[in-house]
């Protein structure tokens, strides 16, 4: 192994690790706000990524700008799903059913892309998809420069969100405790279903930011599922910072392991971690009292 | 909080007549003779081997039903212990020339010893784990399935050898299969039925209403939980061995696949996950659905938005399944049934988000027992 | 105890539920038994296939299917086999080789068709391929290349194309090995998918590239669902390979080829399965396609007498010349076409079946990818033709005496 395939792996690793945090704080808000583990997220994903390849093909126009009509979309569908749907279950069984309930929704947007799209693998033409820059060394390609660009913004945003605004402390509120923060008089359902919009619009970001520099087909959000999952539950369940923290660490770890062990076995590393996680510290590295429950 | 059914005891015992146990009896045996004649009734093999399919996928749901009816919790993953015994069945028999009906039972075993540390990690914390861990296992198994190919034959599958030697036909293999299916649901049937009945069984009932009660009251809840979770694998691996032996030919795409986990959960949710035969009727109308979808619309992505759609629904509208549905509507035609029984879960919950609602927040009581 | 009045009103609903099942499953499923054997004089020849038309393989499936579909018409259209009509019965095994053995299953006893063509890819073809064994069936098969296919044992499988996985780049191996000493590339590097067929192709070329001297710098092999090929393209890169072998399938090849190019890795030469022989392939991976080489088991413009009436027939149907998939097709139907004539029955009776088997066992058929003739496990005795995009399209460039241009190495920069 030589020092620039190192740093090569090293600069993959942080550009991957970008977009998984972004898309683990999104799985993040769901689970704070409703106690719901979320199997759509990454179908979401899939189907943004879809929505920004069927605008670029139809338009010709960069996919980027999807985004300005799939964040809204999401965000919308997000605060129906939870209004709609999830409040509807019991609260007793509230974790399992609405596990089932979003895995069902995943199964649909698999089943409707399939049936739009076909299951052939797509992929955006972008004239700048091979452009690279020089980076000491190592190569950056401009998409995914972009896309970690993009993820960083976003949760960039997202942070000022939670810790600046009203908003923002109303929703930490009812992710610390729902019942306390109706007593001081927050609407902890419109909370509740605005946490669940804004976790959807980062599935739309996120989705836009894998179509620039990725394959998709509508199963492919299988394929994400599981990393993101033990991603959220190695931070502890409920904490962003956690999630974006574990994302950054397993994201590395992954692009680094590829080196010595290959594709295949590296993606292992995820659910070693997540073993490993339940094992010895079943609230997460970084979660707080919430993990510990679940 | 003691379930629904438990709170009838009483009065549905000292109903009990000559008439229901004479229904009772009638209505096994009419089962079983169905089962039976199946396979003369069936008009070819083809008929057959839908017949075979079926009834794995009985076997299947049943033993998720282990964990899945009992405790509450909900493991998306099953797919992964069959797979396993699949696969352990096949490798026993391949590379280690066992005979094969000792090599599905020791994959069993072995699976089942597999299962323990896996129960371990995913139950000590309560339900969103288990799931995750449930969905993360089958990914990791595909993965290792896939790459360790001189090991597991990879990508390529794994082929295994008749178990009854090549002078018995295919039709006569399909009806050997599926009266061995037939017998392995036999017995897990009664297992269920057995535990359904025990102190260990109400012990794990008692997880599934209220796991911070049942815990309170000394029920040992982690040693239930994974004892009852190892058993279910251990059933699923059976399950998954004697399908392989059946079918003959493992892929790792299909054997680990989210998709078989998924099956097993809607067939036991559909039927009813607290009803004995519930995973059973579940596997025979999702199971004839699934025909019955492909020969009308073969060719499109159908199954997998029928899939979604019917699960949503029965999330949604009949978490308890098909059982309990036609139960009550069956009491309403039966004026004399009609007392607590009529006080379905459904309406429990409703009658305590009623109550949560007009602020005696019933969650935060919870939460206080919790701490 | 509670739980018996549950099992029994339970027992009850469900030995009556059974029963109705029981009785709409059989009738339902199984409308067409009837209509079963199918020997006598002027009906139709029944050809039962299963096909992926939806899930992971549904796009070459669909082309496999359009092949057969104007296979049959052409049939038709001449008269018929044997003075009757074909007449195809396909089922969609949605990519799932539980789905396409019950759909094999169910072709043989229920539809009661004659005759059985193969399914495509290779993890279809084995479990298809036994249900078939098991029933007597003669088993031509348009897609399963990959060695696994053919050392399972099978006596009543042929593959109707040109040569096996392993066999794809027979021509290309031949070619470097007889470059000159100091032109010849010393170190090679493999990226294949882990699927029978594509790790195949890519390890039929690294075996005799080995014992021709070149050294493996890269070995890597990826699951199906890879998309990000940054790190696999890393370790390419970095080794600075001469040439780098892809067994791929389509995108990957084109994520791994975009994935190099973003490092700025320039080998000598570049080779990949599949992916370059579809007409996408220029437009997905930005024009960059100069030198980049193929093997291929078809193309239009092959000289064999009966590939024109092909390539017209399909192009007048479909305004598009046929591909490799629709060729394989067109082939199996070709190949068990020359047997029933030859042989001169086509029911499923074991008997008839059998001197199927036993003829093309020991005879030649022509076919639009060139005479084929199999060995004891049904693997074709013969090589792919390798092409090359030579001035921006793609053309045969081996072997030397079916060339359309000049080998270009080496391969100018992507």
């Amino acid at each position: 192994m030589t020092g620039s395939l190192l740093l090569q792996s090293l600069v993959l690793g942080v550009l991957l690790g970008g977009l998984y945090a972004l898309l683990a704080a999104g799985l993040t808000l769901y689970f704070g706000v409703m106690r719901v583990v979320m199997i759509a997220h990454s179908a979401f994903l899939i189907l943004a990524a879809y929505l920004a390849w069927f605008f670029t093909r139809q338009t010709g126009l960069d996919p980027m700008l999807s985004l300005l009509f799939t964040v809204p979309l999401f965000f919308g569908i997000g605060v129906l799903m939870q209004r709609l749907l999830i409040s509807r279950l019991r609260p007793a069984t509230l974790t399992m059913m609405s596990v089932l309930l979003t895995f069902s929704i995943a199964l649909l947007i698999e089943g409707v892309l399939g049936f739009a799209f076909t299951g052939t693998h797509r992929r955006i033409r972008l004239p700048y998809s091979g452009a690279h820059l020089e980076f000491f060394g190592a190569s950056i390609a401009v998409v995914k420069l972009i896309a970690f660009g993009l993820a960083a913004l976003s949760l960039a945003g997202l942070y000022i969100l939670l810790k600046r605004t009203r908003f923002g402390q109303a929703l930490r509120a009812t992710m610390q405790h729902r019942e306390a923060a109706q007593l001081v008089g927050i609407n902890t359902d419109r909370v509740a279903g605005f946490g669940f919009g804004l976790g959807l619009a980062t599935a739309a970001i996120g989705g836009t930011a894998l179509a620039l520099d990725s394959t998709i087909y509508p199963s492919l959000h299988w394929h994400w599922i599981g990393p993101l999952m033990a991603i959220i539950v190695v931070g502890g369940l409920g904490s962003v910072p956690g999630a974006a923290i574990a994302a950054m660490a397993l994201g590395l770890g992954q692009s680094l392991l590829q080196i010595p062990l290959g594709t295949t076995w590296a993606q292992t590393f995820f659910y070693l971690a997540l073993f490993a996680t339940l094992m010895l510290r079943p609230q997460g590295f970084f979660g707080g009292r919430l993990a510990q429950r679940f | 909080m003691p379930s629904d059914s438990d709170l009838v005891t009483v009065p549905a015992r000292a109903r009990t007549s000559t008439t229901t146990r004479v229904a009772k009896v009638l209505g096994l045996l009419v089962l079983a003779g169905l089962v039976i004649s199946f396979p003369s009734l069936a008009p070819d093999s083809f008929i057959l081997s839908v017949g075979v399919v079926i009834a794995s996928y009985a076997v299947l749901a049943t033993s998720w039903n282990f964990v899945g009816g009992f405790t509450g919790y909900i493991s998306l993953g099953h797919a992964a212990y069959s797979g396993l015994g699949g696969y352990g069945t096949a490798l026993l028999i391949t590379r280690a020339d066992v005979n094969p009906w000792l090599a599905m039972v020791a994959a069993g075993v072995l699976v089942a010893a597999f299962a323990v540390p896996v129960g371990i990690a995913s139950l000590r914390v309560r339900g969103a784990s288990f799931v995750i861990v449930s969905i993360a296992l089958v990914l990791i198994l595909l993965l290792v399935f896939q790459s360790w190919g001189s090991f597991t034959g990879g990508s390529n599958g794994i082929r295994l050898p008749r178990p009854f030697g090549d002078d018995v036909l295919r039709p006569e293999q399909h009806e050997r299969f599926f009266y061995l299916h037939a017998a392995l649901l036999a017995v897990l049937l009664l297992c269920w039925w057995a535990i359904d009945r025990s102190r260990f069984g109400m012990g794990l009932k008692a997880i599934r209403e209220d796991e911070d009660k049942a815990q309170s009251l000394g029920v040992p809840t982690f040693t239930y939980k994974l004892v009852v979770f190892v058993i279910s694998a251990f059933f699923t691996a059976l399950g998954g061995g004697m399908y392989a032996l059946w079918f003959g030919f493992l892929d790792p795409i299909f054997q680990f696949s989210i998709l078989v986990g998924s099956y097993m959960v809607l067939m036991s949710l559909l039927g009813g996950i607290r009803s004995l035969f519930g995973p059973l009727l579940g596997a025979v109308i999702v199971g004839y659905a699934m025909e019955f979808f492909k020969a009308q619309y073969g060719d499109t992505q159908a199954h997998l938005i029928a899939m979604g759609a019917l699960l949503a629904i029965v999330v949604l509208f009949m978490p308890d399944g098909i059982i309990p549905a036609l139960r009550g509507l069956v009491n309403r035609f039966r004026p004399q049934a009609a007392s607590i029984r009529e006080v379905s879960a459904a309406e429990l919950a409703e009658q305590r988000r009623a109550a949560e609602d007009t602020g005696g927040s019933e969650r935060g009581e919870k939460e206080e027992v919790r701490r | 105890m509670h739980t018996a009045k549950r099992t029994r009103s339970n027992a009850l609903r469900l030995g009556a539920l059974a029963g109705t099942a029981a009785l709409v499953l059989t009738g339902c499923l199984s409308e067409n038994s009837a209509q079963g054997g199918g020997d006598g004089g002027d009906d139709p020849i029944r050809i039962g296939i299963s096909l992926p038309l939806t899930g992971d393989f549904s796009e070459p499936g669909k082309g496999v299917g359009r092949g057969y579909e104007a296979w049959a018409e052409y049939v038709n259209s001449q008269g018929g086999l044997l003075g009757r009509q074909v007449k195809l019965t396909i089922l969609d095994d949605q990519s799932n080789a539980d789905r396409v053995a019950a759909d094999y299953e169910k072709l043989i006893n229920s539809d009661g068709v004659d005759l059985v063509f193969g399914p495509f890819s290779t993890r279809l073809v084995v479990p298809a391929a036994q249900v078939a064994k098991d029933y007597g069936m003669l088993f031509v098969e348009p897609a399963g290349a990959a060695e696994e296919v053919f050392t399972q044992g099978f006596d009543n499988l042929f593959y109707a194309a040109p040569a096996v996985a392993d066999d794809h780049y027979n021509h290309l191996a031949e070619k470097i090995l007889s470059m000159p000493e100091g032109q010849r590339p010393k170190t090679a590097a493999y990226a294949a998918m882990d699927d029978p067929f594509a790790q195949g192709t890519a390890y039929g070329l690294k075996q005799k590239l080995e014992e021709g001297g070149i050294r493996t710098v890269v070995d890597e092999v990826y699951p199906p669902n890879t998309t990000d090929f940054g790190s696999i393209a890393a370790k390419i890169a970095d080794s600075n390979a001469d040439i780098v072998v892809g067994g791929t399938q389509y995108q990957d090849a084109v994520n791994l080829i975009v994935a190099l190019r973003q490092l700025d890795y320039q080998p000598k030469l570049a080779a990949f399965s599949t992916a370059p022989t579809n007409p996408e392939f220029p437009k997905a991976i930005g024009q960059q396609t100069e030198g980049i080489l193929s093997p291929t088991g078809y193309t239009p413009e092959a000289p064999y007498p009966s590939n024109k009436e092909f390539v017209e027939f399909y192009t007048e149907q479909h305004g598009s010349p046929p591909t490799e998939d629709e060729a394989n097709a067109w082939t199996t139907g070709q190949v068990v076409a020359a047997a029933v004539e030859a042989v001169g029955c086509a029911d499923p009776d074991p008997e008839c079946q059998g001197k199927l088997i036993d003829w093309l066992r020991n005879n030649e058929v022509d076919t639009v990818v060139g005479p084929l003739s199999w060995d004891e496990a049904g693997r074709p005795q013969g090589a792919h033709l390798i092409q090359q995009y030579v001035d921006g399209k793609i053309r045969i460039v081996l072997p030397e005496d079916a060339k359309e241009a000049e080998f270009i190495y080496p391969k100018p920069a992507w």
